[in-house]
């Protein structure tokens, strides 16, 4: 014959313990891996905007970030980043290089697209509508969250790659060509993944889409 | 081609993150920004620690102290504040590196330009006596390796005498004086005798310190005008 056991309030205390542990290591560790959960995400239609034409929304993981473009100080660049914005062409496409806390780079057409990404040539792709000439003459200040085309080492090399900084950065000052600023969402892009150990990332995180606000 | 990818993939993985924007810009480690706002827009840099640089790192440099830093800025400024930021932008040099003790392959320079990277390097510990004068010495050098095809070293070499030859190198040879010559005879320096380019340097170094009396020596008179009109066709406005 079985005895029944009763157990005592103590032991369950303890197991009652034991399962609000759980409970909470549980939502800890899903707190902890939910690298957006602190990210506030703007939804452009609740901001008004001085020049909506020149707004443009790049939706990433953990929400969007919103760029003002200026035209009057790199015509020809902002120009390029539209016409690419428009036939779409940076959706779905990596940020390949990124520095933690400095910045970070996406727009690699050729070789940093999600279903076709190269690890061996990302950074090096091409538009294919070519060069254009750098815009380095107009006063610009590189403060966090500015918005630059990348070059190769030689001006007049822009394409399609862009980068953001996270920090102010006044050597980009004549160096590289500015297109617009963050006006919101720049700690979405401090959530972009990164390595330590590089500046080029595995298994990177990817623009999900760019538009233009109108 | 999938063995290849897997050697790059695992040299980015080895290769660590530089998150340095002067390296980013000018591939020279160790280096702090000394100056960023100057008249004409030159970026002034130091070196915080020894640094290497070359694909075999044979050009090596090393730190310097506050005080010299401080001292020789105010020289290397005063010197290259002569330069208009326009004419700085047309030939390329945006950056001067302070350091001491520079050498190339063990052999000590007083300075090395970078046309590419928009960079001079300085030994600030180079002999004090033509410190000044080698500040424009180097700076010729950007100003020849942006414009290679103007400063025709074949055209140069037919203003000296028909025997005269120039060294293969210049350091294949001992003629390193930088003394100004009293009876010129063609060559400011005897360093102008190991090569064109050199030879030009020093002309443009002396035109610029105004160490250049207009003498009966026709061969200095012919470089000399060789030199000016082409600054000329460099930048119009370009004064010496």
């Amino acid at each position: 014959m079985i005895k029944k056991i009763k157990a005592s309030l103590f032991e369950k205390l303890i197991f009652i313990f034991l399962i609000l542990l759980a409970i909470f290591a549980l939502s800890f560790t899903i707190v902890i891996n939910n690298k957006c959960l602190f990210v506030k995400n703007f939804d452009p239609r609740k901001i008004e905007f001085t020049e909506p034409e020149n707004v443009v929304v790049i939706n990433a993981e953990c929400g969007n970030v919103i760029i003002e473009l200026y035209p009057e100080v790199s015509p020809k660049a902002v120009m390029r980043f539209k016409n690419l914005i428009k036939s779409n062409s940076y959706d779905d496409v990596a940020f390949h290089r990124v520095i933690k806390d400095k910045l970070v780079q996406a727009g690699d057409l050729e070789f940093g697209k999600k279903d076709k990404l190269d690890y061996a040539k990302i950074g090096t792709g091409k538009s294919g509508l070519g060069t254009i000439k750098s815009e380095i003459d107009a006063e610009f200040y590189f403060k966090k969250g500015s918005v630059g085309l990348a070059r190769s080492l030689k001006y007049n090399t822009e394409d399609s790659q862009f980068f953001i900084i996270l920090d102010d950065e006044p050597l980009f000052e004549g160096e590289y060509t500015p297109i617009g600023r963050v006006v919101y969402g720049i700690k979405v892009l401090e959530k972009i993944k990164y390595s330590h150990r590089s500046e080029y990332v595995l298994r990177p995180d990817f623009i999900n889409t760019i538009r233009m606000y109108q | 081609m999938r063995i290849f990818k897997v050697f790059l993939l695992s040299f980015i993985l080895i290769v660590p993150v530089k998150a340095n924007t002067i390296y980013n810009l000018i591939k020279i480690p160790n280096l702090e920004i000394y100056r960023l706002k100057t008249s004409n827009d030159l970026k002034y840099f130091y070196a915080e620690r020894p640094f290497k640089l070359g694909v075999q790192k044979n050009i090596n440099c090393t730190n310097s102290n506050k005080k010299n830093y401080d001292e020789k800025y105010e020289i290397i400024s005063k010197n290259l504040n002569r330069y208009s930021k326009n004419f700085l932008k047309k030939i390329n040099l945006k950056y001067i590196v302070m350091c001491e003790d520079l050498t190339i392959s063990g052999i000590n320079t007083a300075g090395i330009p970078d046309h590419v990277m928009k960079t001079l390097i300085i030994d600030l510990k180079f002999n004090k006596k033509y410190f000044e004068r080698v500040i424009h010495h180097e700076l010729f050098h950007v100003i020849n390796d942006g414009f290679k095809d103007l400063f025709n070293e074949n055209e140069w070499k037919k203003f000296n005498e028909k025997n005269f030859k120039y060294s293969e190198c210049s350091t294949c040879s001992k003629k390193l004086g930088l003394d100004t010559y009293q009876n010129t005879n063609g060559f400011f320096t005897e360093y102008s005798k190991t090569i064109p380019s050199e030879d030009m340097a020093e002309v443009f170094s002396h035109l610029i310190k105004n160490r250049y009396q207009d003498t009966n020596d026709n061969i200095l008179n012919q470089k000399v005008k060789f030199i000016k009109d082409k600054l000329k066709k460099i930048d119009n406005t370009f004064k010496f």
